[in-house]
């Protein structure tokens, strides 16, 4: 990966900031304020993008989709660390986090303590970590409060929904208009198979946030993991006239032909990386895809990074 | 010297695949620096009679025996298997045998299975047995065929203590008996690598702590599958050069009697 030298030669973030300040500059920071150290970068050359795996990507590389572990595991500190170590290994400058629930659905005290410890984290893994604020949108105003106050002071970079409501039920819309008025995506969990998925009711899929996009055109949606797991053939197809919707290329499974298919039905400027932590699984498929250097480059970073920069606080 | 143990021609039924000709298969092993191949017929998973997915794919190898190895996919309660395995070996060049249980409709421990493994190692075959084809939610409205549980796997090794298992499209395997140091089973299977993490869980990292590096051989899965995933894993393996080596080729080698 060729080295931005504004980036490269740049301190760690300033310590001495404003809270407003700092807030302000965590969206700088996803736009590419972040310091680089030289042998995470060397690692970038030496792996992900390889001898048999073609040019390495000119900008930065971000996971639009992991997770922080709930402080409920024993381990959860080391696993933190690993993801970072991997991440280094991978040449991934940076992660979209979010803490989950270990249950769900979500209540609005479990939902909090997660928003608190990942921005704890955000703090440990400064400029490597950036905070989707996870809530269940079934709590109403509490969640509308959680998301204000974390993307507006704890400079979260927008939110992460996952399986409590489709996204399609009205409770869901107070947390869109929210999400549009700060100017931040939300990353929604989702999954289409050809049976009932009896542990996940009401799973959302590519078709649900489809009609949530158009029902609301200023949104920015990502609809998660294509290689999660369900049809992705019907994830993408589904996705094609939301122009507004995303698809995220994490999930453990490497199907060849995955990405090429995403970025033809739907265009690259609407794909983006994610590993969900299946982390070579995740770098492996970018690196396969038959997409023109231009186009990895989009799904690496460069659309994610448009989206964070329509922030509006 | 790159070899996968793990990939196909052909086609199959519920997804369309790419570079699944030996042409194709073999630019992509080529973009990807993969000197050998072992393959086998993606038709045949779906087949009543696979012997015609062998028939295919021994056209497809023919003249390209020294990168394609061709296995076969027999199914021993379809009618003639004895005479299929035979060609299969005598006729076509097939160094291997291939099962596919779940999707065959039969138990690895019915009698029948057991004479033709038995029979498959008589002649010298490996014997290549993939957990899976594809992840079970992306499943046809058709069916639902569970991966093959490792219990399974456990009993087969153990009842076959003379045959060389391969064990491909598998993960999880520190679960079970399948990947536990002195687990007291015959150390006659390899556990290939396309399914396994090599960070965080690092199940392949823990895989060679426990069975040792001469039991864990790369594969990748194409061409379902990029190949790419399996390659990374190799490069970012926290394990000496020469472990690398022997998981890149030396044990497939020696396991495939190269």
């Amino acid at each position: 990966m060729a080295i931005d030298p504004a980036t490269s030669s740049s301190p760690e973030p300033q310590a001495h900031v404003s809270r407003r300040t700092l807030l302000k500059g965590s969206a700088g920071m996803a736009l590419g304020a972040m310091a680089l150290s030289s042998a995470r970068t060397g690692a970038v050359e030496r792996t992900a993008f390889g001898a048999s795996g073609g040019p390495p990507p000119k900008g930065k590389v971000i996971d639009c989709h992991a997770h922080l572990m709930h402080h409920s595991r024993a381990n959860w500190e080391a696993m933190d660390r690993k993801l970072i170590e991997a991440a280094d290994k991978l040449g991934i400058d940076q992660l979209c986090c979010s803490t989950l629930t270990p249950k769900r659905p979500a209540t609005a005290e479990g939902f909090r303590e997660c928003n608190r410890w990942l921005a704890e984290a955000v703090g440990r893994f400064p400029g490597r970590v950036l905070g989707y604020c996870y809530v269940n949108p079934g709590c109403g105003q509490e969640a509308l409060d959680e998301v204000r106050r974390y993307v507006e002071e704890r400079g979260f970079i927008g939110v992460k929904l996952y399986n409590e409501h489709t996204c399609t039920e009205p409770v869901v819309f107070p947390v869109v208009e929210l999400a549009i008025e700060l100017g931040v995506p939300i990353l929604h969990h989702a999954g289409h198979s050809h049976y009932f998925n009896e542990e996940q009711p009401h799973i959302s899929d590519s078709g649900h946030l489809a009609e949530l996009a158009r029902r609301y055109p200023e949104a920015m949606l990502i609809s998660a993991h294509i290689g999660g797991g369900g049809d992705w053939e019907w994830a993408v197809k589904a996705a094609r006239n939301a122009p507004n919707l995303m698809l995220d290329t994490s999930g453990s499974v490497t199907d060849a032909g995955m990405v090429e298919m995403a970025a033809a039905v739907v265009g690259a400027d609407r794909v983006v990386f994610g590993c969900d932590m299946s982390m070579t699984a995740g770098m492996g498929k970018i690196r396969g895809a038959n997409l023109s250097p231009q186009d990895k480059e989009k799904i690496l970073s460069g659309n994610i990074t448009r989206l964070l920069g329509r922030r509006k606080s | 010297m790159m070899i996968d143990v793990n990939a196909y021609l052909g086609h199959f039924a519920f997804r369309r695949l790419r570079h699944n000709t030996a042409d194709s298969l073999l630019a992509l092993m080529d973009a990807k620096r993969i000197d050998k191949a072992v393959v086998s017929s993606a038709a045949a998973i779906t087949y009543r009679n696979s012997q015609a997915g062998n028939e295919e794919v021994a056209e497809e190898v023919s003249g390209h025996c020294d990168r394609l190895i061709p296995f076969a996919v027999l199914n021993p309660f379809y009618t003639g298997w004895r005479d299929d395995l035979k060609i299969c070996r005598e006729e076509f060049g097939m160094t291997g045998l291939r099962l596919y249980p779940k999707w065959h409709n039969y138990s690895l421990s019915d009698p029948c299975c057991a004479e033709l493994i038995d029979a498959a190692t008589e002649r010298g075959m490996a014997i290549s047995i993939p957990l899976r084809v594809e992840d079970n939610r992306q499943r046809s409205w058709l069916l639902n065929i569970p991966d093959v549980p490792h219990a399974e796997i456990v009993k087969l090794v153990q009842a076959h203590p003379q045959a060389r298992f391969l064990l491909v499209n598998g993960a999880g395997y520190m679960s079970s008996a399948l990947g536990k140091k002195d687990n007291g089973l015959p150390a006659n299977y390899t556990i290939e690598i396309s399914r396994l993490t090599a960070l965080l869980a690092n199940e392949l990292g823990q895989l060679i702590n426990n069975l040792g590096a001469d039991r864990v051989v790369f594969g990748t899965g194409m061409p379902f599958t990029y190949p790419d995933p399996a390659l990374v894993k190799l490069e970012v393996l926290d394990a000496p050069e020469p472990d690398k080596e022997k998981i890149r080729s030396q044990n497939a080698a020696a396991w495939l009697r190269l």
